[in-house]
């Protein structure tokens, strides 16, 4: 099997997909580097991210398919899901053949399999908007980590930046050891490497009230463990100020 | 009493309150300010019950001049009482929006005094948010039937949904329970915010900058299970007030036996069943095209209690079925037992490309369960007990299809959905 790796950037991706098109060789699979395992039977081409050419594509799929698609073609790049690389390669071949019906061919399995990735990242990130907890620090900055199984902070930077635009904060991917940070003007993202800042008294005080409203709020004689898990997985327990 | 015991009290007393929307409002926030609405909603936790928490729910107070037979608040019961002032509210709010705990706040009240001395209470709570705290983010409030209407005109300007708690089903019901409220004085303040929402959309149309009038509109809540009233009464009284003045949601609660009253029956458990059937048929009421006429009637006045409204009434309609799902119109679709907005969203989208095959269906994600029992594909009928009503009604049963315990969880799940949004297809499958 032709295996295309490259650097695990968006714009190594989309040179990747550029290439398949000019390079005789196509590929069977497009793998990132992290999640390239070399081995007898396959060749790798390693694919050079090239910024003139991840443009042309870029541009491409804005035009020939749609604004649409090239949003889906991020969001499910953004879930390393491993097989991801390759799924968007096939969605994108049948895109660039029959323009923006392509999300209509719910019968072809890579667009149905795109469709699915995509809602699991959109649905992650829509949770997360909702069970992110920022906690006061020094430096009144308001910090909150979270380790997402998509990398979906940089979708989450707009809202926050939006709605808390008058307080700085810094949402801490604690997983990739990532960070949007917000100044009060503009947010970015960068790579950061550091432990959980200590908290005041006075974030100490809002904690124990929301903890005892938590409980409160609750029906006894509703108890629904069951449900409450599947509305809000386990896994995200441990950064819940009320659930520590 | 120091504030942690005061939200511990207050907050307790307004669990039963059903409503945790948050949607259906695009308030944008200001320079400066603090907070704006998300239209779909958002939800930010999920309590032991499993009903989502989306608003810091409280009451303003729990001292109550009433004496409801039903309600935790009544003067007669003896708790501990409590009442916050504006400004505690207020900080609380900004604390935990701050923290991204909640979405905004949904401030209710029992009557402290009298009608408008409440009334005026939470007008004053929602106005300093607003104004001094700068706060944007959702706030629902109760309109307190009896207070004057200008009280409710003023604090519809600045909240975005408003609700007025039916409390029961009936006229009967609320004399034996609640003999201080009246029907007309519980109506009255609903007919007031939807001539001020339908009003102010239309100066709105005209001035852009015109006020906004409780943009996410109404609803209200009526308890279940703590009167004689059956299920055909109560969803024409929903079918009614969704006619009459345009709610977004009639919430149903299922009665929590927490009090004795010789006027109250003593049960044991919730009847979340029931509720459960009424949140579904409120559903088909909704989204597809049902009337409440076609689901009950005097003669089968209850909901069965083994399958859903919408398979009950399939049953009884079999010279309807089975439907094409190549050739039958969106409506159609809609009727069809297991295919909801969405399922029928994608077979249309799908069948443009293509017929849609058996296995073509299951692929895009058609639950066939129901469904094989009432449609075509292809011309070709797919279940394997024939087309018979008595031979589906027995395989749709025979396995009851939802253990108790099941079939509570599906019900709280209505609960936790994103509520209410224009774009009907995203609230009915919780999407964006």
């Amino acid at each position: 099997m032709v295996i295309y790796v490259f650097d695990g950037s968006f714009e190594g991706f989309l040179t990747a997909i550029y290439e398949s098109y000019y390079n005789k060789e196509k590929p069977d699979k497009i793998v990132a580097m992290d999640d390239y395992v070399e081995n007898l039977i396959d060749r790798p081409i390693f694919i050079e991210t090239d910024e003139i050419k991840s443009d042309k594509v870029y541009a491409g799929i804005k035009n020939k398919i749609s604004t649409n698609a090239l949003k889906k073609v991020y969001h499910v790049f953004l879930s390393e899901v491993m097989e991801a690389p390759t799924v968007i390669y096939h969605y994108l071949r049948l895109g660039f053949k029959i323009g923006n019906k392509v999300d209509l061919n719910l019968m072809d399995d890579w667009v149905l399999r795109m469709d699915k990735i995509n809602q699991q990242v959109a649905s992650e990130k829509h949770r997360m908007l909702g069970l992110l907890r920022f906690q006061l620090v020094e430096n009144d900055l308001y910090y909150a980590p979270l380790a997402p199984d998509h990398n979906i902070i940089a979708l989450m930077a707009n809202h926050f930046a939006q709605r808390m635009s008058d307080q700085k904060w810094m949402i801490h991917d604690t997983k990739r050891c990532i960070a949007v940070v917000y100044d009060l003007k503009e947010w970015i993202i960068t790579p950061i490497d550091l432990p959980a800042p200590p908290v005041g008294k006075e974030e100490y005080l809002y904690q124990q009230l929301w903890k005892e409203y938590y409980q409160s709020i609750a029906i006894k004689e509703r108890r629904n463990p069951r449900l409450q898990k599947r509305c809000m997985p386990v896994r995200y327990w441990s950064f819940l100020t009320e659930k520590k | 009493m120091d504030i942690l015991d005061k939200l511990k009290i207050l907050a307790d007393a307004a669990k039963y309150d059903v409503s945790c929307s948050s949607s259906g409002s695009e308030r944008k926030n200001k320079a400066g300010g603090i907070g704006n609405a998300a239209v779909s909603g958002i939800c930010h936790s999920w309590s032991d019950d499993g009903r989502c928490i989306s608003l810091l729910k409280i009451l303003m107070t729990n001292y109550c001049v009433y004496d409801c037979a039903y309600c935790v608040n009544r003067v007669s019961n003896s708790i501990p009482r409590a009442a916050f002032t504006p400004k505690e509210i207020a900080e609380l709010t900004i604390n935990f929006y701050r923290r991204n705990y909640i979405e905004g706040l949904f401030l209710s009240a029992a009557i402290m005094k009298n009608p408008n001395h409440t009334m005026e209470l939470l007008l004053k709570t929602v106005t300093l948010l607003r104004e001094n705290y700068n706060f944007n983010g959702y706030i629902h409030v109760k309109a307190i039937p009896g207070a004057d209407g200008r009280l409710i005109e003023a604090t519809g300007e600045v909240v975005d949904r408003m609700s007025v708690n039916i409390e029961l089903p009936s006229d009967e019901g609320l004399k034996l329970l609640a003999p201080e409220k009246k029907k007309e004085a519980l109506i009255k303040p609903m007919g007031l915010i939807d001539r001020q929402i339908i009003q102010r959309k239309e100066e709105r149309r005209i001035f852009r900058n015109a006020p906004s009038f409780v943009p996410a509109g109404q609803s209200t809540q009526l308890i279940v299970g703590a009167t004689q009233d059956h299920d055909y009464r109560i969803l024409k009284l929903s079918e009614g007030l969704y006619n009459r003045f345009h709610l977004k949601r009639v919430y149903y609660s299922a009665y929590v036996p927490i009090v004795n009253h010789p006027n109250l029956p003593s049960i044991t458990n919730p009847p979340t069943l029931r509720e459960h059937r009424l949140y579904q048929a409120d559903w088909l009421l909704r989204f597809y095209g049902f009337d409440a006429d076609e689901l009950l009637d005097e003669a089968q006045p209850n909901f069965d209690q083994l399958l859903d409204p919408k398979c009950d009434w399939a049953l009884r309609n079999m010279k309807l079925f089975p439907v094409e799902v190549n050739k039958a119109e969106y409506e159609t679709l809609l009727r069809v037992p297991g295919i909801g907005v969405k399922s029928a969203l994608r077979i249309i989208t799908a069948r443009k490309m293509a017929p849609i095959t058996y296995d073509g269906l299951k692929k895009i994600g058609v639950v066939l369960k129901r469904a094989k029992y009432f449609i075509t594909c292809q011309g070709k009928y797919y279940s394997d007990v024939g087309f018979r009503e008595k031979l589906i009604r027995l395989s749709l049963t025979e396995k009851p299809l939802k253990e108790p315990t099941e079939t509570n969880e599906i019900q709280l799940s209505f609960l936790t959905m994103p509520a209410i949004r224009e774009n009907v297809n995203s609230i009915i499958t919780g999407e964006l």
